[in-house]
């Protein structure tokens, strides 16, 4: 018909003007490099915070896997995670690019959503070293389920607390807070003068929604019900409540917090007049040991008691952080992809996760090499929590349903400046957020 | 006929020969005249050859991903269907229908009245400015440099520094606490669209002053001799000799402006973050979050077709202008 043909005239103009593009942009993707040798192109995310390091152990990676395989490694780094979307939209759609992708975790259903990348069977599984090789916990958010993974996890990056421990010992209180109410009763207690008892990166676009999700997890909502959205929903109103309360009503935290991101708020922890901050990753340290709570913090588990219990009901699930950290993905256009496992198997092995964690901080994933570092004090907790995390629902549609528990945070931000919101008025964008999110999972195949 | 003196204008560099070309005594010997015609076709074409280069990479740059926008907001492209995206299927005006239901006229209606507000904010300074910069004085240059900070920083640094000078507890904030007044919110709520405006109309108003100083220039000497002859005021003498010399520039200006405002995506990301508070949810935002964020692709390509069309009414109407200038020129040399 008519529309066909235009349909066809279009698509192939579409289709010519981005190979042409696309075959400017994505360079020498094609692999096979000289001396009979290959290239492998791999995609990571560029680590702002140790630069040098990142780069001496990409060298020492490239090096082994030479050894090895008598492969070259091609590393491409991406800024942030909207980079990374644009770089698997490029290659989903041209068919070339990298040919392993490390994928955050929370982006990994999107990535699935695509296709495009090779699920692991049997096989794949063995070449890397067998999934027992792995923190259980880590596997949770490889696939929507056991047989249909596509993610190899590859470092952690769980949430906890940090708190003041010298703040915490003037105040009385023995060790930090385990539940929700108990941290709002803490906070209240070491709230005087300038000092603060919590502090909360309100205006973060990417902090709001996994406390959200913690809290409303804990009581028994896990938020994605199967191809139903429970956004509108008592638990995940208490969420809020308490989310917002500890600035309207309780007033435990800094009124400035409205405007804080979550590096703000790191900063106006590190000032030692805060007695938690709720939300951060062991990446943190160094910011904190530069500040003058410097040898005074300490991390300790997220709460895991939803608020308003002192234990968490029998459908509650006991998750102290979401599941953080990357995945590994292999390209299924990739033309290398007996060299991809290769690679993903070196970086997941025991040594190469040890001297990542010990050059960038990033968590093992390899369950080996995370047992040796809870002998260490400070690190702890933070191997704890990444046990104890929890995936967020695997769905493509989630991408979309953080946004729009953002968002409810986002617009009620005048509210809480202004020092109280109402039931009614959380209830009404959480309305508005149910309709976003479950168009969206209607959507979702 | 204009087109013709544009075309001997600009082979400018063989007038003999375009004029013989013309010239129809034909006082020459005929095979001079043929060598002469042919060479004659070649000059007049020449512009064209030496659009071909621009003209390619336009067509390659802009015309084939304009195609492809306008057909992407006809299928239905996410991430579920971005791999095989030549068999998404085909949904006609349903992006467009959502588009309208999804907020689409919320973000219109925030981007013209901001984008105008912010032209008609600017006009005033702009050309205050390049008064006061016109007649010489020591110190003149120093202060034209000055003039011009806000429009060779780049938007994100603009965009930085005023969102950290606008947080709650930022320097802003503690300066009216001095004065005794209570500062309030700048980045979220209804004053962040007043917020969004103060912020453009501080990095865009050079512009208007750079065209309104351009237009200044161009005033005659003997205008200014004449007009203090006759004894004019400062006031007569601005608003009824010199404004109508600025008029023209300004207005060319004006809309240059108000599609730079439009178009400006760089300004509200950082200043606000995604999500975007509502009441500065421009259409750059809301197409950067349909697209990047939740990954509708075909929905956010139907809303940047609205929003070409919107932006093309002011394009249509600049188009039109240039046009006159020319004939304008065209006829007055």
């Amino acid at each position: 018909m008519g529309s066909r043909t235009l349909r066809a005239v279009v698509a192939l103009a579409g289709a010519t003007a981005l190979t042409v593009a696309l075959g400017a942009c994505g360079g020498d993707d094609d692999g096979g490099g000289s001396g009979g040798g290959k290239t492998l192109n791999v995609l990571i995310g560029a680590n702002t915070q140790y630069p040098q390091e990142q780069q001496d152990w990409q060298k020492s990676v490239s090096d082994k896997f030479k050894a090895q395989t008598g492969a070259d490694v091609k590393w491409e780094t991406f800024a942030s995670a909207n980079d990374e979307l644009t770089k698997i939209q490029t290659s989903v759609v041209s068919g070339t690019g990298p040919d392993v992708y490390a994928i955050g975790t929370t982006l990994t259903p999107t990535a699935y959503s695509t296709r495009a990348f090779v699920t692991l069977g049997d096989e794949e599984w063995q070449k890397l070293g067998g999934k027992d090789k792995f923190v259980p916990s880590s596997l949770g958010i490889s696939g929507p389920d056991a047989e249909n993974q596509i993610g190899v996890p590859w470092v952690g990056r769980p949430f906890v607390m940090v708190y003041n421990t010298e703040m915490l010992k003037a105040a009385g209180i023995a060790k930090p807070a385990t539940t929700w109410d108990e941290l709002t009763q803490h906070a209240k207690q070491l709230t005087k003068g300038d000092q603060y008892g919590l502090a909360v990166a309100y205006k973060d676009n990417f902090d709001p929604w996994k406390f959200i999700w913690g809290m409303s997890v804990q009581a028994g909502n896990p938020i994605v019900d199967g191809k139903t959205a429970r956004i509108a929903d008592p638990a995940v109103s208490k969420a809020y409540q308490t989310y917002f309360g500890w600035l309207t009503k309780d007033k435990v935290v800094d009124p400035a917090a409205v405007g804080w991101t979550n590096s703000q708020a790191v900063a106006a922890f590190a000032k030692g007049k805060t007695g938690y901050f709720a939300l951060t990753s062991a990446l943190a340290a160094k910011s904190l040991d530069a500040g003058a709570v410097k040898g005074k913090w300490a991390f300790t588990l997220l709460p895991t008691v939803p608020p308003g219990a002192t234990t968490r009901p029998a459908n509650g699930v006991e998750a102290a952080s979401i599941l953080s950290g990357d995945n590994l993905l292999v390209a299924d256009y990739s033309k290398n992809q007996d060299l991809a496992f290769q690679f993903v198997k070196l970086i997941t092995d025991q040594e190469a996760q040890l001297d990542i964690y010990a050059k960038l901080g990033q968590l093992p994933a390899n369950a080996a090499a995370a047992q040796t570092l809870l002998s260490d004090p400070r690190l702890g907790p933070v191997v704890e929590a990444q046990k104890k995390s929890v995936a967020t629902p695997f769905t493509g549609a989630w991408a979309d349903i953080q946004l729009a528990l953002t968002n409810a945070v986002v617009q009620s931000i005048p509210d809480l400046s202004s020092g109280s919101i109402s039931d009614a008025q959380i209830d009404s964008r959480l309305a508005a957020a149910q309709k976003t999110a479950q168009s969206s999972l209607d959507r979702a195949k | 006929m204009t087109d013709d003196r544009t075309t001997t204008r600009t082979a400018g560099d063989a007038p003999v020969a375009t004029a013989a070309g013309r010239d129809p005594a034909g006082r020459e010997p005929p095979a001079d005249r043929a060598g002469r015609r042919r060479r004659g076709v070649t000059e007049r074409q020449r512009p064209l050859w030496l659009l071909i280069p621009g003209g390619t990479l336009m067509t390659l740059v802009i015309g084939i991903p304009l195609l492809l926008a306008f057909y992407i907001s006809l299928i239905d492209l996410d991430q579920y269907t971005l791999r095989r995206w030549l068999e998404a299927p085909f949904i006609g005006l349903d992006n467009f229908a959502e588009a309208f239901e999804s907020g689409l006229l919320h973000s219109v209606w925030i981007s013209v009245s901001f984008s105008v507000i912010a032209t008609v904010a600017t006009v005033p300074l702009g050309v205050a400015a390049a008064v006061v910069t016109q007649n010489a004085y020591r110190g003149r240059g120093w202060v034209r440099a000055v003039f011009l900070i806000p429009y060779v920083l780049p938007s994100f640094v603009v965009a930085s520094v005023w969102r950290t000078m606008l947080q709650p507890d930022g320097i802003v904030n503690a300066t009216l606490t001095r004065a005794g007044v209570d500062g309030g919110l700048w980045l979220s709520g209804p004053r962040s669209y007043w917020t969004l405006i103060l912020v453009e109309i501080w990095a865009a108003w050079p512009f208007i002053y750079l065209m309104a100083l351009a237009g200044l220039q161009s005033v005659d000497s003997e205008v200014h001799e004449a007009s203090a002859i006759d004894g004019a005021d400062w006031w007569p003498k601005l608003r009824r000799v010199i404004l109508p010399y600025v008029r023209g520039p300004v207005l060319l200006a004006c809309l240059l402006a108000t599609l730079n405002h439009i178009n400006n995506f760089t300004l509200p990301y950082v200043l606000f973050g995604a999500p975007a508070p509502d009441d500065v949810n421009v259409m750059p935002m809301l197409v950067y979050v349909t697209s990047f964020q939740s990954l509708r692709f075909g929905l956010s390509a139907a809303m940047a077709v609205v929003s070409l069309v919107l932006i093309a009414i002011p394009l249509f109407v600049y188009l039109r202008a240039v046009r006159l200038d020319v004939h304008e020129e065209g006829g007055r040399k």
